[in-house]
């Protein structure tokens, strides 16, 4: 590069920077939103369990048989019970009742236990987001095994002393099976790479990536336009500026912005979450290509888009799918396989399975040489397009 | 002789089927003022656009002291200054940081700044509005910051699309003050503008109309190539007779001039005998008849409108 090219970019930088000083709107927007993302968003998806789900009780069997079951039923904090008395009829209307599930105890149950006959619990849920009514399924399945246990145990305690003498007279063999079999199985599990399985050591590169894709690109996006429609571009390029100068010097306040946020970012959630950070030189690596990936993109819309609402509304566009498909805040495996395809043309997914893999599995650079690989070419592709873009405009 | 300032040989520019532009060919000396002029849309802003390298030549060449507008613009922009008709500096920016701002842009050394930031705010008048946003100044001082930011890096050639567009008169005449005292230190301006008044204020005016080039010449040249003797009446109502006379016979057109009508023709002498023996209008009155200089507007509007009856071919 020549002499003269380096100040020639910190006067657009510098201008640039300007720019943003002045527009106090999009300077609190970049000083605030940040922070305030990272900590709604932290503890939006901190629990990533379900609690206090509205539920009914109706316990129409009301024998102190029933109680303990009841007793243990309160105790379950997926629900957040209301207990109505045996009258209340119309229990198939959830929403009537406010409610998202409603589980009757019929009368009789208790004895029917007792007799041989269990009556099984009735139990209605709400199914529309299609996630509930399974979590919810199950964890009433789990407190009705407990209670299930508990009868168990109670029910060998008090065992007349004839029925064990009686039991000795088993084969050893069937009785160890018996006994086996009195205990549920278990799988003895260990978790690795989130042993904490906490949500928002999953979703902290979601969270960083969405506010940084939403910065940078729609920032970015608009300063060549605003540029197109004030007719400055115009005086700009009657200057002995160069092209490249001129996207260099409006990129790197922005880069700049962007790492003071990500930095910024990092340390609350490290300070707020007790997130920790694994292997700084590789996730720099990943935010430094995602970034620059943004910002290309970013350029891209801005070579398209004659003015800025055209280029916010590109951004929208654009950002969008990203969101949704990008496997920022669930898990990618969620989506059938043709869409993963179209998951991973997004900048976004590759950042976040790189940062995943450094942070969560402290995985080795093989593992996610790939996404950089990606990165990279997302890199190039979007400024080489953007420069070609911005060519065929200048003629 | 020495290289010319501007070269332009049958440069044209066609957006598709419209030829914004056709075979313009135009020699500019070093030191000129050079009044374009045209109606909106006569093709001004498109050539001034492919001397800026902003957009390419579609046919023919143009070039800047010796170097071409379009393969050559990167070192062609070094030597020339830019006012837009529009104005498109940073209204964010204050007047001091626009300059400073087109300074580094087009490199001009950093310790060289501060002193050449000092003399154009001098020069434009700007000194106390230095730290103002440049979106709070007036129309007038806009264009003078304009034209500063145009100056900061010292170019030989300075082009001006339309700089008096919108401007109190008070204004126009500081601009054109300015004008002369850049001229006189010897750069190359290259205006356009629509006000014919203006042209006389150039040392060399050209036409342009519908793309082509009209008449390129001094403005006492051009003044001296319109030969017919130029008829000014006092008739009323005015506006009727300007309707009426338009019709006439012999005439070519009439404009209204401070409540007087000049007529073009190419034997006014004639007409006014006939008018003597005969008014033939009853429902007009003749109050009275005088013969004027022409000023550029009557020759622009006799090139414009071919009146080439009144018309010889201007020496330039």
């Amino acid at each position: 590069m020549k002499r003269g090219s380096f100040s020639a970019i910190a006067s657009v930088a510098y201008k640039e920077f300007l720019h943003i000083y002045r527009d106090r709107r999009v300077l609190i927007l970049l000083l605030i939103l940040p922070p305030v993302f990272t900590l709604v968003f932290g503890h939006a998806f901190e629990a990533g369990e379900m609690t206090n789900v509205p539920a009914m009780l109706i316990n129409r069997d009301g024998t102190p048989r029933a109680q303990p079951f009841v007793d243990l039923l309160l105790k379950n904090k997926t629900f957040g019970w209301r207990v109505e008395p045996p009258t209340v009829t119309g229990e198939e209307d959830l929403l009537g009742h406010g409610v998202q599930a409603a589980l009757i105890i019929p009368a009789g149950w208790s004895e029917s236990l007792a007799n041989n006959d269990p009556v099984p619990l009735r139990l209605y849920l709400d199914g529309s987001d299609t996630n509930t009514a399974d979590l919810l399924q199950g964890s009433l399945q789990k407190t009705l095994g407990d209670f299930q246990q508990e009868a168990l145990v109670k029910l060998i305690d008090t065992l007349p002393e004839d029925v064990i003498d009686l039991s000795k007279k088993l084969p050893v063999q069937v009785r160890k099976q018996f006994v086996s079999m009195m205990e549920p199985w278990k799988a003895e599990g260990k978790i690795l790479y989130n042993p904490k399985t906490r949500f928002i050591d999953y979703v902290l590169p979601g969270v960083i990536g969405l506010i940084l894709q939403l910065i940078t690109v729609t920032l970015m996006a608009c300063t060549l336009a605003r540029e197109r429609e004030a007719g400055t571009l115009y005086q700009l390029m009657v200057t002995s500026l160069r092209r490249r100068e001129i996207v260099l010097g409006k990129i790197i306040p922005y880069l700049v912005i962007s790492i003071v946020l990500i930095i910024g970012i990092i340390l609350l959630t490290g300070w707020h979450f007790q997130v920790q950070f694994y292997d700084p030189g590789a996730l720099a690596l990943i935010c430094f290509l995602f970034l620059l990936c943004s910002l290309g993109m970013g350029l891209l819309i801005s070579a398209v888009s004659r003015t800025q609402t055209q280029a916010i509304q590109f951004s929208v566009f654009f950002l969008l799918p990203v969101f949704v498909l990008s496997g920022a805040f669930a898990p990618l495996s969620q989506l059938p396989q043709a869409i993963r395809y179209i998951s991973e043309l997004f900048p976004l997914t590759h950042f976040c399975r790189a940062f995943r893999l450094v942070n969560l599995y402290r995985a080795t650079p093989q593992f996610y040489v790939e996404d950089l690989i990606m990165l990279s070419l997302g890199v190039v592709i979007t400024f080489v397009g953007a420069g070609v873009l911005l060519k065929r405009i200048e003629q | 002789m020495t290289e010319p300032a501007i070269f332009l040989d049958r440069l044209g520019k066609s957006y598709g089927d419209i030829r914004a532009v056709e075979d313009l060919s135009l020699s500019i000396a070093p030191g000129t003022i050079f009044g374009f002029l045209g109606a909106n849309g006569a093709g001004k802003t498109t050539t001034i656009r492919m001397l800026c390298g902003l957009v390419r030549p579609t046919s023919g060449r143009a070039a800047i002291t010796g170097a071409d507008v379009w393969r050559q613009r990167h070192i062609v922009r070094s030597n020339f200054g830019y006012v837009a008709q529009r104005f498109s500096l940073y209204r964010d920016l204050t007047v001091e940081e626009n300059i400073r701002f087109f300074g580094g842009a087009c490199r001009v050394p950093r310790s060289a700044l501060p002193e050449r930031i000092a003399r154009l705010l001098e020069l434009t008048d700007l000194k106390t509005k230095r730290h103002a946003p440049a979106g709070s100044l007036s129309g007038g001082m806009r264009q003078l910051l304009a034209l500063a930011c145009a100056l900061v890096h010292d170019p030989p050639l300075l082009f001006l699309d339309e700089p008096t567009s919108g401007l109190d008169p008070v204004h126009r005449q500081q601009m054109w003050n300015l004008l002369y005292d850049l001229s006189h230190r010897g750069i190359t301006i290259f205006v356009t503008t629509h006000y014919m008044d203006e042209a006389e204020r150039c040392t060399e005016v050209g036409f342009i109309e519908r793309g082509r080039l009209l008449a390129k010449a001094p403005p006492r040249a051009l003044k001296a190539s319109f030969h017919a003797k130029l008829l000014e009446i006092e008739v009323e109502p005015v506006m009727e007779a300007l309707v009426r006379l338009r019709e006439f016979p012999g005439i070519l057109g009439v404009s209204l001039r401070s409540g007087s009508l000049r007529l073009y023709a190419a034997d006014p002498e004639k007409l006014v005998t006939e008018w003597n023996q005969q008014w033939p209008f009853p429902e007009l009155r003749w109050l009275g008849h005088r013969w004027v200089e022409p000023d550029m507007e009557d020759v622009f509007t006799a090139y414009s409108q071919g009146y080439d009856a009144v018309l010889r071919p201007a020496q330039s």
